[in-house]
């Protein structure tokens, strides 16, 4: 109280101003105490502080919904609205409260195996199913999900999971689902072609199950991460792809042997034909051209028989005898010591000897 | 005198707080409420907000509002074609008649139990009724729906509503499973043989029409080749008979000419008679 004393100066302005400022609440207030407890009237003080603290007290009710999620608002526990992202208001506890859970944020949980780093361990409990044509088939798949938009109420009043498993709901109905729809499909399809349509097919079941629940849940995705025979049968399974390409294979190479057969024999087939036509064009070329020879001298032969044949027989002989041995006989002496002049040595040693002597002979002929 | 009504004060503000707590109370969004009266239930809450009662003679008693879920352990059940089917099944409840459920079960603990021999009856008496295959694959939705009505008929005493029953395993025990795999197995060494099998028909046929087809390329070829020899010879022949019809004589002397030439080879001895062309040797010794 020293500043009282002190006068005007810092007086009156200086405690107005000082009482509101919340660093000296507890100064404030242990001088209020002192006030009231002293009978000074305390009526200046009190709703001074009344109104802060009732301020205070309303600026618990501001609230932001961040971008990602929703304001669900309770008025004593009843459900009130649903606000979007920004800053909003509602009356302070315990009139009101506010959940925000996050709308946007993609949950995922996974079927038949659990992701642990980069390996994953296979939960063979959930991952075996039996299929339409009594099979058994391995199974994993993984399930995305959010709460649906303006479901954020829904999500949080309608459905309650165990404490200890927040997916609970959707999980189940997966399982169910996805056996529902492996249920109806045989293992072939499943293991080939249909991945496609029991995503598809899954991922509308689930909705349906999850809808039915009005849980606020929407199924963004479901997808089989391994379609695969049991590890049990997974030889034999492999076997009959293998065997497919064994069948593909023999095929190949029979086809291979025909291609490698037919070309050739066609190429011999061919080869014989030309052939023959080859001969016969050749016997046709060559009967034309004796022919034609023979004509020619026929048609000379026929303007001087006599000389002509004389002539060709003469040459013929002369050439013939030009090459042999001969031995002439008298036409007489055939039954006595054969006669014999032998001309065999002009004959072997003079191509030259017997033209000198043939002209004479042949134009002694002549006339 | 002034510290007296400062108390005064105080006293009534505690009071009417307490009074107010004692008669005011709050139902959540995902409760409902049972108002007892002295130990006897009196009415049922099921608008969430702020209510009132008597206070000190009535107590409230919150229940869960939620669906909630029954996790069933998975039961061994025997299906109409006698095969041993290990089911897992779950269900989705909740509380309709805070009053029934008060009054039979108390709890959520014991709803559990009831649920469970609900659900388990229900479950073997309908699954029963089906063959394996009807409740694996094809009657499976039809199946939830009737065990679904049937355990919500008895649940309803309990102040239950069963809302949804799903089977989510239907697999089978170890033993049957060890019996599918081998018949997997079989089926599927089946299916690999036929393949092998199919492959060697296939290119036993593929081959033995590549021979077949080789055969008869090569002896058509050989047919019409020997055709058109034979054309050819029939034309060179005509084509010499028709020239030397015209002077077959001629003809023969040439020919035979020719034939000598090829004849008599060089060292071929001739014995000849002097006449033709011989004939002249003879004139020196008439």
């Amino acid at each position: 109280m020293a500043w009282n004393n002190n006068g005007g100066g810092q007086g009156p302005w200086g405690s107005g101003s000082h009482s509101p400022q919340p660093p000296d609440m507890e100064k404030v207030f242990n001088l209020a105490k002192e006030k009231f407890l002293s009978k000074l009237p305390g009526g200046q003080v009190w709703p001074a502080i009344s109104v802060a603290v009732f301020f205070l007290w309303m600026a618990t009710g501001i609230y932001v919904v961040g971008p990602d999620e929703e304001g669900v608002v309770v008025r004593f526990g009843r459900y009130v609205e649903t606000t979007t992202p920004g800053p909003h208001f509602h009356l302070p506890y315990p009139i009101e409260s506010v959940y925000t859970p996050q709308v946007t944020q993609i949950q995922r949980i996974e079927i038949g195996y659990r992701s642990r780093g980069r390996a994953n361990s296979d939960v063979a409990a959930e991952s075996l199913m039996l299929t339409g044509d009594e099979n058994i088939i391995d199974i994993d798949l993984s399930v995305q999900y959010r709460i649906q938009e303006g479901g954020a109420a829904n999500f949080l009043f309608n459905v309650r999971n165990p404490g200890d498993d927040p997916h609970n709901a959707v999980r189940n109905a997966a399982e169910s689902a996805i056996r529902q729809v492996i249920g109806r499909n045989d293992i072939d399809t499943a293991l080939t072609s249909g991945k496609e349509k029991i995503q598809t097919n899954t991922r509308i079941t689930m909705q349906e199950i999850l809808d039915s629940y009005k849980s606020g849940i929407a199924v963004v995705n479901v997808q089989l991460q391994q379609v695969a025979p049991p590890q049990e049968v997974i030889h034999a399974f492999k076997d009959v792809a293998s065997a497919r390409e064994d069948r593909e294979r023999s095929i190949n190479e029979a086809q291979g042997y025909k291609n490698d057969v037919i070309p050739r024999a066609k190429g011999q087939a061919a080869q014989e034909i030309l052939q023959a036509e080859g001969y016969k064009a050749t016997k046709i070329a060559r009967a034309t051209g004796e022919v034609n020879r023979f004509l020619a001298l026929l048609n000379e032969y026929s303007k001087a028989p006599d000389v002509t044949r004389a002539r060709l027989y003469l040459e013929t002989m002369e050439e013939v005898l030009a090459n042999t041995k001969k031995v002439v006989m008298h036409s007489d002496a055939g039954r006595g010591v054969l006669p014999f002049l032998s001309l065999s040595g002009s004959v072997a040693t003079g191509t030259g000897n017997v033209p000198t002597s043939v002209p004479p002979q042949t134009q002694g002929v002549k006339p | 005198m002034n510290k007296g009504y400062q108390t005064g004060l105080v006293v009534l503000i505690v009071a009417v707080l307490v009074l107010l707590s004692q008669s005011l109370y709050v139902v959540h969004q995902v409760q409902q409420a049972l108002i007892l009266q002295l130990g006897k239930p009196v009415r049922s809450v099921t608008e969430p907000g702020l209510h009132f009662k008597i206070p000190f003679l009535q107590d409230v008693y919150n229940f869960e509002k939620r669906l909630l879920v029954f996790d069933q352990e998975p039961q061994e059940i025997l299906s109409s074609d006698k095969k041993n089917l290990k089911v897992d099944s779950y269900a989705r409840w909740r509380i309709v008649d805070t009053l029934k459920f008060f009054q039979t079960v108390r709890n959520e603990l014991g709803a559990a139990s009831r649920i469970n021999d609900i659900i388990y009856s229900n479950l073997r008496e309908v699954l029963g009724q089906f063959t394996m295959m009807e409740i694996v694959a094809g009657a499976r939705e039809d199946l939830m729906a009737r065990i679904r009505t049937q355990a919500n008929i008895q649940s309803s005493q309990y102040g239950i509503e069963v809302l949804d029953v799903r089977i989510k395993r239907t697999d089978l025990p170890m033993e049957n499973s060890k019996a599918v795999f081998k018949r997997m197995q079989t089926e599927r060494e089946r299916q690999a043989k036929q393949y092998r099998a199919e492959g060697e028909e296939e290119a036993v046929k593929i081959r033995s029409t590549a021979n077949k087809d080789k055969e008869i390329l090569l002896a058509e070829a050989f047919k019409t080749s020997e055709e058109i020899r034979g054309a050819g010879d029939a034309e060179a022949a005509n084509i010499y008979a028709t020239a030397y019809k015209k002077d077959p004589r001629f003809y023969e002397f040439k020919r035979t000419l020719e034939a000598y030439q090829k004849a008599f080879a060089a060292d071929t001895t001739l014995l000849v008679q002097p006449t033709g062309f011989f004939r002249f040797l003879q004139e020196a010794q008439p």
